[in-house]
């Protein structure tokens, strides 16, 4: 290895072109600082502006970045399909989040764009590194912006609560995966989960100390997935966070952990070993468990937010099961996330448009509404169909790719992990019918006494969830669209 | 003669602490201590099994960015919990129970 200063520094500065988007980032997060600052009292909405064209900036040179497969920053950064459609989903995820915070809260937002491109930025580091260091990294810097996130317009008590909940349960997974990562590191020597020198030492150590290190980890990252024993969090942060905030983190987080996730199961499950084993082991048990507790346990919800935290939960556990039977073909797992943001977004986007009118999530707050509300309720009611996976919505395809991938894993292994997964995700799927379905019925079949008196509403928001319920419906239809894209 | 078995045993030991305070203490804030804790017990370790890789010298810079991130985390911890004290009057997080199923 050439460990010359020179040597070095011509690298660094080759790989800088693989950086331009993060670049863009990073200036735009400090001007959206100054901006917050100096100018917002003249010019309300400047910050917003600075933010909106950072992202711009940041999709218009990862769009360059398309066709790109390189390694930078001696193999610490990596550009490959995967990054870059994740990256992709997140940026345009963000626009649509950052659209919603200007709209619910108009007022002392200034800093809160400067924390979303933060997060951003994290989310970027995650799904295009294979290195533990910027994965570390990446999931502080997720986190910590999160919890910012969550605790910025905090006037209530539930809104400090749920700030104080996420930033325990966050901070003590970041530390014990923290310890996880110190050991895997001392097993192996390197820090770099992809090369052959990490594969090497987890095949020499010994297997309690592997057992430990490898839970410890998955510890950090089932944090940011809030898969099932690390998912308590998720339903009181939901339901206590503002709603833009909500449809925030139950989308942008996710994608990047999952692609980090899925680069490592497909780096560790491939050997004979036992860490091989123990990988595969956990993410079909966590799959299955996740799936079942998030579809029972939000069948007894009575609060939409927290019904979609489960469903949530729910959702992630068959984001585990892609990862699972999607080893080699990374477009169906990019296929289920692009579908799940899609879902998500269109969903709270309609939560808060409703709260706005009766000021409460409470599912019974929805009675007589669809009569009321009608295009809304109706484009609702198709959102909650393609979460269930019913034809022609883009959640049913999603769900029928991992499925049948999956059943072609049982085929050629005849592994009884993968036929439970598939049984469950079948029956879970099922279970999921019923407490979807109390959107429309309360809303469309049951009648109110209390007259409802509605605001005239036409906002912005309103527009572009409808963009995204006509998507779910074409993806749905023609999701050769997306798979050509992707593939 | 301090060996790396040393270094371990007593990150170990100290992680186990944290992990107590962590689950047994009733303040918030004496719960981020035990989180520090935690985080200090790993960066020992990296500290300790980064002498013997003299090429890279990764497990330092990674014991360098770990103290940075928790500085940041429990700055951000501080802020959060004074939140809540303002509207709870409290910070026993057994006290705090408004949201639950």
């Amino acid at each position: 290895m050439n460990v010359s200063i020179p040597n070095i520094l011509d690298q660094i500065i080759a790989s800088v072109p693989l950086f331009k988007p993060e670049l863009a980032l990073i200036i735009g997060f400090i001007v959206c600082i100054f901006t917050a600052l100096f100018l917002e009292k003249r010019w309300r909405n400047s910050t917003f502006i600075g933010c909106i064209v950072t992202l711009g900036f940041s999709l218009y040179y990862l769009i360059g970045q398309l066709s790109t497969t390189a390694t930078g920053f001696s193999g610490m950064w990596l550009v490959d399909t995967w990054s870059t459609y994740a990256r992709l989903v997140v940026l345009c995820s963000t626009v649509i989040i950052a659209i919603f915070l200007q709209q619910q809260h108009s007022k002392n937002n200034g800093d809160v764009y400067s924390i979303l491109i933060a997060a951003t930025l994290g989310m970027h580091v995650l799904s295009s590194t294979s290195h533990w260091l910027m994965a570390f990294i990446g999931i502080e810097m997720v986190s910590i912006a999160s919890y910012i996130l969550v605790g910025y317009f905090s006037q209530n008590k539930t809104q400090s609560e749920a700030a104080m909940k996420y930033v325990l349960f966050g901070s003590v997974c970041a530390a014990v995966m923290l310890y996880g990562l110190s050991l895997v590191y001392g097993l192996t020597g390197n820090l770099d989960f992809q090369s052959a020198e990490h594969l090497q030492g987890l095949m020499d150590a010994p297997e309690a100390i592997i057992t430990l290190a490898l839970l410890f980890v998955f510890a950090g990252i089932g944090f940011k997935l809030s898969f099932v024993p690390f998912h308590v969090w998720s339903p009181d942060v939901y339901q206590g966070a503002p709603t833009a905030i909500t449809a925030f983190l139950s989308t942008i987080p996710k994608i990047g952990a999952i692609i980090l996730f899925a680069r490592l199961y497909q780096s560790w499950s491939s050997t004979a070993f036992y860490f091989s084993e123990l990988s595969t082991w956990f993410i079909t048990i966590v799959a299955i468990v996740t799936m079942l507790v998030g579809n029972l346990a939000a069948l007894r919800q009575q609060d939409v937010k927290r019904m979609m935290a489960y469903s949530s939960i729910g959702h992630t556990g068959l984001l585990l099961m892609a990862v699972f039977a999607y080893q080699d073909l990374n477009s169906y797992l990019l296929f289920y996330i692009v579908a799940y943001v899609l879902m998500n977004l269109a969903t709270f986007i309609f939560i808060d448009q409703i709260e706005q009118q009766t000021g409460s999530t409470s599912l019974l707050s929805y009675t007589g509404l669809g009569k009321k509300m009608p295009i809304l309720f109706t484009a609702f009611t198709l959102v909650a169909i393609s979460l269930i996976g019913i034809p022609p919505t883009v959640g049913f395809v999603a769900k029928l790719m991992v499925f049948t991938s999956t059943f072609s894993v049982f085929q050629s292994s005849g592994d009884t992990g993968a036929l439970l997964l598939l049984i469950i995700g079948a029956l879970t799927s099922a279970i999921s019918l019923f407490f979807y379905f109390k959107i429309p019925l309360y809303a469309f079949l049951r009648n109110s006494d209390q007259p409802v008196i509605l605001k005239k509403q036409f906002g912005v928001l309103l527009v572009i969830a409808y963009i995204l319920t006509v998507l779910v419906i074409l993806f749905g239809i023609f999701p050769n669209w997306v798979m050509q894209v992707l593939a | 003669m301090i060996t790396l078995t040393h270094f371990l045993v007593v990150s170990a030991c100290i992680f186990c602490i944290g992990l107590y305070a962590v689950l047994a203490k009733r303040n918030t804030i004496m719960i981020l201590v035990g989180i520090e804790l935690m985080i200090n017990a790993a960066i020992l370790n990296f500290v300790a099994f980064g002498k013997y890789d003299k090429l890279n010298y990764a497990g330092q810079v990674f014991a360098l960015f770990a103290i940075v991130l928790a500085a940041a985390a429990v700055a951000v911890g501080l802020a959060i919990i004074l939140n809540v004290y303002r509207s709870f009057k409290t910070i026993n997080p057994k006290n705090i129970h408004e949201l639950k199923d």
